[in-house]
């Protein structure tokens, strides 16, 4: 078994896995119409104002696997869908941004600077045509650096890390995110140890349970669906219905300028916008791998340097924020460029950097068979490991929404353009109900419902005060792997207290997660005056 | 002769009324599988593989959870106050309800469970990987006497204090690293990040290749990959490894349903051509099914024998 029989069996696993229709006699895999449905779904939600890829996903997950069942086979078809509709809200998040000025997505805020002035100058087609090509671009250039990338840290950890090590490598991700995340250390990392708090309750691997307050219902601990959907999405819920009720600005008829004037792009547009996109797609790239940080950031400096070229190179051309083709470019490729990138800290370590990730790690811890990690990317020689196979099958999903992105995806980005006119009235609660559903599925007690509802109201809370629910969603998923790595790490050093610190690199680790949090609470002291 | 009828018509009716309950008896809802074992482990894939099969035979429907943790316990705790009318089983170790259950001393005994089926018993061999260039277990003996700093990995308590014992047995020190399950220590002795681990089963893909070798015997005998390989007991541990995969449900749990789960899941995983009966021989040898009451008595046994261990390893 060679790097290259691994990489043909994980596209083989897509195009030959089970068989959905066939087409002219050519048999069609589930994974391909799974790929393309999430996609597809992707642009709309996408496209919607309120409504983001990560909430469509959480929906997504249980439907899918009552649908295709928990098998290892229904490993590609489920996470291809998710991954669909990872990118296909990327791209969709750019719609309503340029031809009514409302970001679909939070990370479509700068496009609204350029893209809607375009609109109303009558460009609105030719805005979303940059906007398809810079994001499909960034999004490609993401995920090659990834297939790249990421077997190369993850042998690289598997080889030179040993267990401190690794459980100082959690330390350093936590810390890192919980002071990038939001625009306050303080409330970053109050939101992790909350997350931390909630995860040590009733698991460990004492028999006693710790933290029950003695009831036999906190004694299991809560479910991961429960925390996640309930700070992620009901607290998005919450607090949305809440800006409705102050918001009259939806009530607002949408009005659409008359459009005129060339709306084709032309080879000499894109090589005008090429060297942003390249820009941008190598930032987003850069702040994608780093967990934590988000696409709302890698748009705003793609936009910033963006605009700081265009201002010294072409000081006579329509400038960043007066409708400049270029700033769509900056922004698209550098906020599509996040999701591919991403990836890399979730398969070569099992460390999710945004909420999509979050749920990507949900899909594959109840489907079973694939476990996010350094052990996937090993190349074993004498048996096949079906983990990397299945890892290269992801790859290949990933290249296939690209594809579509590419061809068709232009289409019904221009479709998607009626979604703002989707009610958030009637939305909102739709997906309250279809997210305590998809929670109840799961678990199958009133209890959960309760605990959902409970962490919910606390994800408003946390949005109201301004403390980013992200990091709380990682402490939550990675609190259990750091308590066992670090456990490990203590027996394995013999009972070593200072095992964190005795190893140069561990050691190096813990410095700079504290170096990071002391840097980050400086900047922000300093930045107020 | 009348009685003879008699008494055929009874035993033809008892018999009927038997095989009736045993083809009659369906769960009034989809089943909830609790696994105690961690996701994408051998024992987890053996779980969901029993249920696959048992959907496609009976037509019945599963929902699998995993409730991972304490060897079990949290699966047992968390299991004890759902239904008992066969909508709630959980697969687990035979451990959980003999020495996990009398270590937690949470105030539950196997009384309090409804023991059904196993379905193989463990392969639990001592191993490391081939390119750690043991061969034997005196060659493991001969690096920590000469001062190397041996990492052993466990995945439950049990095999935590039995591992302690056999450091001690042999006069070396061991440092005993707990993790998850069974695919957490194989992954750890592939990365190197344990120098050699118990593993149930799991080994066999390894040995059969010459990955991993396994150097010891955590059952009462010899392994079936490795016959030649030191027993716990030829090591100086009086102790052994031996269980079985096990399910088991609320306790109260009717008759009738403990017998049409327990026949259903034996039949499928000995059932030639089902996936359940290929991974189970694959990694196990073949299957090995105990059921019922003799289940039931054999694991409230191994609960009253835990003390002894327990009282060993305190030493």
């Amino acid at each position: 078994m060679g790097v290259g029989d691994y990489i043909w069996m994980g596209i083989l696993a897509v195009f030959q896995g089970p068989e959905a229709f066939s087409l002219f006699g050519i048999a069609v895999s589930i994974t391909i119409v799974m790929v393309l449905a999430g996609f597809l779904l992707g642009i709309m939600v996408g496209a919607t104002p309120g409504l983001a890829g990560p909430m469509a996903m959480a929906i997504a997950l249980p439907i899918l696997i009552s649908a295709f069942g928990f098998s290892p086979d229904a490993l590609l078809p489920v996470m291809g869908f998710l991954i669909g509709v990872m990118k296909g809200a990327t791209v969709g998040g750019a719609v309503p941004a340029i031809l009514f000025n409302t970001p679909g997505t939070p990370d479509a805020y700068m496009t609204t600077l350029d893209g809607h002035p375009m609109t109303r100058a009558g460009q609105a087609k030719k805005a979303l045509k940059l906007a398809h090509v810079s994001s499909a671009s960034g999004d490609t250039f993401s995920d090659i650096v990834l297939i790249l990338c990421a077997p190369f840290l993850a042998v690289l950890v598997e080889r030179y890390l040993d267990l401190p090590e690794k459980a100082a490598l959690l330390i350093l991700s936590l810390g890192f995110i919980a002071s990038v995340i939001g625009n306050s250390v303080g409330k970053g990392l109050i939101s992790m140890g909350l997350g931390l708090l909630a995860v040590y309750i009733g698991t460990g691997e004492d028999f006693y349970p710790r933290l029950s307050l003695g009831t036999q219902t906190l004694a299991q601990g809560f479910p991961v669906a429960t925390a996640v959907l309930g700070v992620l999405i009901l607290g998005e819920v919450f607090k949305s219905l809440e800006d409705l009720w102050y918001d009259a600005r939806a009530n607002k008829p949408v009005t659409e300028p008359a459009q005129s004037g060339d709306q084709r792009l032309h080879w000499a547009d894109i090589r005008r916008i090429a060297p942003y996109i390249a820009r941008s797609a190598v930032i987003g790239t850069a702040i994608g791998a780093l967990p934590g940080i988000g696409s709302t950031l890698a748009a705003t400096l793609g936009y910033a340097s963006g605009a700081r070229r265009h201002a010294k190179r072409r000081p006579d051309a329509v400038q960043f924020g007066k409708g400049a083709p270029e700033g769509i470019a900056a922004t698209e490729a550098a906020n599509s460029s996040v999701s591919g990138a991403n990836l890399i800290p979730v398969l070569s370590l099992g460390i999710p950097g945004n909420a999509a990730a979050v749920f990507l790690i949900l899909a594959t811890e109840s489907i079973g068979g694939f476990n996010p990690g350094p052990g996937v990317f090993r190349f074993t020689t004498e048996s096949v490991n079906p983990e990397l196979v299945a890892a290269f099958g992801l790859f290949t999903t990933m290249m296939l929404a690209n594809a579509f992105n590419w061809t068709i995806g232009g289409v019904f980005m221009r479709v998607a353009g009626v979604m703002v006119r989707a009610p958030k009235h009637i939305l909102l609660p739709i997906v309250l109900m279809l997210t305590l559903t998809a929670i109840y599925v799961q678990e199958a007690r009133m209890s959960a419902i309760w605990f959902a509802i409970g962490f919910g109201i606390l994800g408003y809370l946390m949005r109201r005060v301004g403390m980013s629910p992200l990091p709380f969603v990682i402490a939550f998923i990675l609190g259990g792997k750091l308590e066992d790595t670090a456990r490990q790490a203590f027996a394995a050093t013999g009972s070593d207290p200072w095992f964190l610190f005795t190893s140069p690199v561990a050691a190096l680790f813990m410095a700079l997660a504290v170096g990071f949090v002391a840097l980050s609470l400086r900047r922000h002291r300093k930045g107020p005056q | 002769m009348k009685r003879i009828l008699k008494a055929a018509v009874a035993a033809v009716g008892f018999a009927s009324l038997a095989t009736s309950a045993l083809a009659e008896w369906t769960p009034p809802g989809p089943i909830k599988l609790m696994i105690a074992f961690a996701a994408g482990g051998g024992a987890d894939t053996q779980a969901r593989l029993v249920a696959e099969d048992l959907e496609a035979k009976f037509g019945w429907k599963f929902i699998p959870e995993q409730v991972t943790g304490k060897g079990g316990m949290n699966m047992a705790m968390a299991m004890k106050d759902m239904p008992a009318d066969g909508t709630v089983i959980g697969m687990g170790a035979s451990e959980t309800l003999g020495y996990n259950m009398r270590v937690a001393n949470a105030g539950v005994a196997p009384s309090d469970f409804t023991a059904i089926a196993t379905t193989a018993s463990f392969q639990m061999g001592v191993v490391s990987a081939t390119a750690k260039g043991w061969k034997t277990w005196d060659d493991l003996k001969a690096a920590a006497e000469a001062g190397e700093t041996i990492r052993f990995g466990v995945m439950s308590p049990k095999l935590a204090d039995l591992a302690y014992l056999l450091g001690k047995a042999q006069g070396i020190d061991l440092n005993i690293v707990q993790v998850r399950g069974g695919k957490d220590v194989l992954n750890g002795v592939m990365a190197g990040d344990m120098d050699v681990g118990f593993m149930a089963g799991i080994q066999a893909k390894g040995v059969a290749s010459g990955d991993l070798v396994e150097l010891a015997s955590g059952l009462s005998k010899p392994l079936k990959h490795a016959p030649d390989a030191p027993t716990l007991a030829d090591l100086g541990v009086d102790f052994n490894a031996d269980g079985y995969f096990t399910f088991f449900g609320p306790g109260g749990m009717p008759a009738e349903a403990r017998d049409a789960i327990a026949a259903a899941i034996a039949e499928v995983v000995t059932t030639d051509g089902m996936k359940s009966n290929g991974m189970v021989t694959k990694a196990f040898g073949a299957p090995d099914v105990v059921t019922g009451a003799t289940l039931q008595t054999l694991v409230e046994a191994e609960y009253e024998a835990a003390g002894k261990l327990l009282e060993a390893a305190s030493e």
